[in-house]
């Protein structure tokens, strides 16, 4: 007997479904493995959130860089949330200054400048990190250009007289005040400690410590600080026994830049800003002046 | 039986490679998360070498600025530089033009298209008081 074609039964003439789903999952295994392990896309038109650790870091960099030159906040901002999308772009930037320094890349007057040019992205901002007040911005410096006088006409000089030259006066000893001792030691001092802490109860203070070549406090040495070019104040250590013998201090204005400095400096002097920081104290959030310490100590010759 | 299990498995397979095809290159194509600067998108990279020429602009530090742009992967940079400037002037792009100029010159690559934008000022003689 002879079957006719058209007599088979339908499920021998359509397709298998187990054998069709075992196909298109097999098919599809083999060209995921193929189009992201053996040719996947060509690697172009990356944006800045793609970026590896060290390339990101170099963005952040430009992006400070601008800014300094720029100041256009909401450009920096802009270009910042590129790199990291909904997540908090300043801590970002902390974090990249602070790398930085820890990972010993603050060697050049260009390195300086970048942490410079991070910190003055994401301080003002509100964040923090290990980098703040690492390398402040020094104040400006004004130079007073001599005024020239009109030219004077000439004189001769005076003749000759026999009148005897006065006597130099001598030193009178002085009673009842203790003249601090003005004079720098042989060796000058050095600065030996720059630190930023935030303390509401001691705010926008700067805590000046000098110490001599064995590391006692040395009383009387005339510290000098500077702001906005030209306002100067000057003090003395040691007026404060109660906290060191080589201890002075001087409270900051919010928002402007000082210079410390002590007779026999060697080195450039160094310069703190006074910008908000924050700390939490009982579990809240507070405001307050960064406060710095600066310790400078003799050189030992 | 075998050949409609063999015919419905082959259908199977090219009607899955066309899934995981579009899949694998258009839906959901491999996404980089570690790549260089040299990758990014070249609206991304001349951003940056904006960015690096503002930054120029203030420190002045030329050598600092050509560092940066290495990572940029340029076989010329001082080429790459010129032809942005003078595409930035063509495009009357001026926010970029003053910075990008100023980096142009530093590395000697001012040509006279630029001349008007430099903010450098040209050095004039001062004449001798005449009695």
């Amino acid at each position: 007997m002879i079957m006719d074609p058209d007599d088979r039964q339908p499920a021998e003439r359509g397709l298998s479904w187990w054998a069709l789903l075992l196909g298109v999952a097999f098919g599809i295994a083999v060209a995921l493995v193929y189009t992201w392990e053996i040719d996947p896309v060509i690697e172009r038109n990356t944006a800045p959130w793609q970026l590896s650790a060290a390339d990101r870091e170099d963005y952040v960099i430009a992006v400070a860089l601008s800014y300094t030159a720029n100041q256009d906040l909401a450009l920096a901002f802009d270009r910042l949330r590129a790199l990291r999308p909904d997540q908090d772009v300043w801590s970002l930037v902390a974090d990249v200054a602070c790398n930085r320094i820890k990972t010993g890349q603050v060697v050049t007057n260009s390195d300086i400048r970048v942490i410079r040019a991070l910190e003055g992205l994401y301080r003002p901002q509100g964040a923090s990190g290990c980098a703040d007040g690492q390398y402040p911005t020094p104040a400006p410096v004004t130079l007073n250009a001599p005024v020239p006088s009109a030219t004077p006409s000439p004189t001769l000089p005076p003749p000759l007289t026999k009148t005897p030259t006065p006597p130099v006066p001598t030193d009178i000893p002085q009673t009842g005040e203790i003249i601090p001792t003005r004079t720098p030691p042989a060796g000058g001092y050095v600065l030996s400690r720059l630190e930023s802490f935030c303390n509401p109860a001691a705010e926008g203070m700067i805590e000046i410590r000098v110490y001599d070549r064995l590391g006692q406090g040395v009383p009387g040495v005339q510290v000098s600080v500077t702001w906005s070019g030209n306002e100067r104040d000057s003090f003395f250590t040691g007026l404060k026994p109660e906290r060191e013998a080589g201890y002075a201090d001087f409270r900051m204005t919010e928002g402007r830049t000082y210079t410390v400095m002590v007779p026999g400096l060697t080195g450039d002097p160094r310069s703190v800003e006074a910008v908000p920081c924050e700390v939490t104290v009982d579990g809240e959030r507070v405001t307050a002046l960064t406060s710095y310490r600066i310790n400078f100590t003799q050189r030992s010759n | 039986m075998t050949k409609r299990y063999i015919g419905s498995l082959l259908v199977g397979v090219l009607v899955g490679i066309a899934i995981g095809v579009y899949i694998g290159w258009e839906q959901f194509p491999v996404e980089y998360t570690n790549s260089s600067i040299a990758a990014l998108a070249p609206r991304y990279q001349e951003e940056y070498t904006v960015m690096v020429a503002e930054g120029y602009q203030v420190d002045r530090d030329v050598n600092g600025a050509l560092t940066r742009l290495q990572p940029l992967g340029k076989a010329n940079v001082f080429d790459y530089i010129q032809d942005l400037t003078e595409r930035y002037i063509s495009q009357s792009n001026v926010p970029a033009i003053s910075p990008m100029v100023a980096l142009a010159e530093a590395v000697g690559r001012l040509t006279p298209i630029m001349e008007v934008y430099r903010t450098t000022p040209v050095p004039t003689s001062v004449p001798f008081p005449t009695q």
